[in-house]
């Protein structure tokens, strides 16, 4: 494997089931990139993701992270500093204030009595504090999560992610709860951030019109195979019509 | 089709038959003067009569005071020791911290059988058995509160860790945290407010619990009941009694002010 790639999947394939979910797949994505993931409901997006992110295990293929095999991490720990995901909001504790949401990014670092201490006395406060203060959050230090917006909610999320530091960054819809405006506004803050902290992602989107806008490179994904995957400004109108039509054996559910 | 004409009228027909149990028990009941014992009528009347003027002199007051305090300290010591039991046996019981799936399968069976254990037997039964291990001390109390309460709490904390939304602790693993810290940053933060408002549920029930408890001569409120109503004062039941509803009415505020602060 070449320093340079972040993932590297060779034949990796998933099922439930006797049909493919993700037929044999081979993705390069290097250090830096930008990746936006699209496809209809049900290709196999998330699948994708979780197996990129570790969290499910391929039924065959060869997986790479940061240029190890992903069966070499021996523990959450270890992979959390390589990659990091965020998803669909209802990821934080609600009933937490948001310092130990944004704090939960150290338990990596942190072993357990550091961390019960931390709830009387916040340890390494000024790391998210910092954090808070990227995403523009740093008067809500203290309030309870769950009377954050959502949007506010996604931006606590980000800032999870700054204080794990992961080398990589994997993104579920992570605006697809959010109006049009705020989704906007919170995938702009995250690809700035990844930008300055020089971050790989990787992100699924439903809104092909996003992907466009804020991502070098589009992989499609329909019925669990890679549709195309080319740089944005070579993606046509004609790519984006073709993916999303419904096609036999597929029903009226596909939204 | 049949079948299905039997689901629809299967609530009507236990409805029916339940009913018609209800009735046929009331036939079993010897009904006529003999229902009453012949004195009894009176004694209803001295008991209204007590509700009406309870004893307010001083020194059954300075009675009724310290004996709520030694009911509400059983009740009070009896919880803590539960909510200590029910947090070690509910965590485990939940499975939680288990790292596969047959270590989760025999901790769950395991520790839910011993909370099971534990609240199958009755608070007054516990406390017969204590008395009768370490005489009339005041842990046969506390002991006899703390196991069945620890076993009805932990069985519902495990019941409530297990039934936590996955998401957010889904997040904290990818995040890199460990069993452990999934449990203080994920599992209880999430179930706290509702724990808590079970807990304080069931401290007012510890509260009767505790103040019956001294009919077995562990003293507090109960006995004090025990010993008026031998002497027919009725006077002084009741200011006993409304002590006792005094201890359950400031403990339901008490827990209506933390549920507040805690769902805000
Ligand atoms: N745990 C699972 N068990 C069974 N089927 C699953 C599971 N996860 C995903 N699938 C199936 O795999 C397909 C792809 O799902 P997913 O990756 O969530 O698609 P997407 O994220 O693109 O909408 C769907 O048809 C879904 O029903
Ligand atoms: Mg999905």
């Amino acid at each position: 494997m070449s320093d340079t790639a972040m993932f590297a999947m060779k034949q990796v394939s998933k099922s439930y089931g006797s049909a493919y979910t993700l037929h044999p797949l081979n993705l390069h994505i290097s250090r830096g990139e930008l990746v936006a993931l699209i496809g209809p409901s049900g290709a196999g997006k998330t699948t994708c993701l979780n197996i990129l992110a570790g969290t499910i295990e391929p039924d065959a293929g060869l997986l790479h992270i940061a240029g190890k095999p992903a069966s070499s991490y021996a523990s959450g720990k270890h992979l959390a500093k390589a990659v990091g995901i965020i998803r669909q909001q209802f990821d934080l504790v609600g009933s937490l204030p948001v310092l130990h949401n944004v704090l939960a990014g150290r338990l990596h670092e942190w072993g357990f009595g550091k961390s019960l201490l931390s709830f009387l006395f916040p340890q390494d406060k000024h790391i998210a504090a910092d954090a808070l203060n990227r995403v523009g959050l740093s008067d809500k230090l203290y309030d309870k999560t769950s009377h954050l917006s959502g949007g506010e909610q996604q931006r606590v999320a980000l800032a999870r992610l700054l204080v794990q530091q992961p080398q990589a960054i994997l993104a579920d819809e992570p605006v697809a709860s959010l109006d049009p405006a705020r989704a906007e506004d919170v995938l702009a803050m995250l690809v700035r951030l990844v930008q300055e902290e020089q971050l790989t992602l990787v992100s699924s989107l439903h809104s092909v019109h996003l992907a466009r806008q804020f991502f070098q490179r589009i992989i499609a994904i329909k019925e669990g195979r890679v549709f195309f995957d080319l740089p944005t400004a070579d993606v046509t109108e004609d790519h984006i019509t073709d993916l999303y039509q419904l096609t036999a054996g597929h029903g009226m559910d596909e939204r | 089709m049949s079948s299905k004409l039997l689901d629809f009228h299967k609530k009507n027909i236990l409805t029916v038959l339940l009913s018609a149990v209800f009735i046929w028990s009331l036939f079993s009941v010897q009904w006529g003067p003999d229902l009453f014992h012949p004195g009894g009528q009176a004694a209803l009347g001295q008991m209204m009569q007590g509700l009406l003027q309870p004893d307010w002199s001083p020194a059954i007051l300075r009675l009724a005071l310290s004996a709520a305090w030694t009911t509400l300290a059983y009740a009070v010591a009896g919880m803590s020791l539960a909510i200590v039991i029910a947090l070690v046996f509910g965590v485990l019981a939940s499975g939680v911290l288990a790292s596969t799936r047959t270590a989760r399968n025999v901790q769950v069976i395991g520790f839910r059988g011993a909370l099971g254990f534990m609240r199958a037997i009755h608070e007054l039964v516990w406390a017969w058995l204590f008395v009768a291990a370490i005489g009339l001390s005041p842990f046969a109390g506390i002991f006899a509160i703390a196991i069945p309460y620890g076993g009805i709490l932990g069985r519902i904390f495990a019941d409530m860790l297990q039934d936590v939304p996955e998401e957010p602790i889904t997040a904290l693993r990818a995040a890199g945290a460990s069993r452990l810290q999934l449990l203080c940053y994920g599992y209880v933060p999430i179930a706290m407010a509702d724990m808590l408002s079970y807990l304080m549920y069931r401290f007012e029930c510890a509260i009767r619990s505790s103040a019956i408890m001294s009919f077995i001569g562990l003293g507090g409120l109960g006995f004090q009941i025990q010993l008026s109503l031998q002497d027919l004062r009725y006077d002084q039941v009741w200011t006993f009694l409304l002590f006792l509803i005094a201890l359950v009415v400031l403990v339901d505020m008490w827990s209506q002010l933390l549920r507040k602060r805690l769902v805000a």
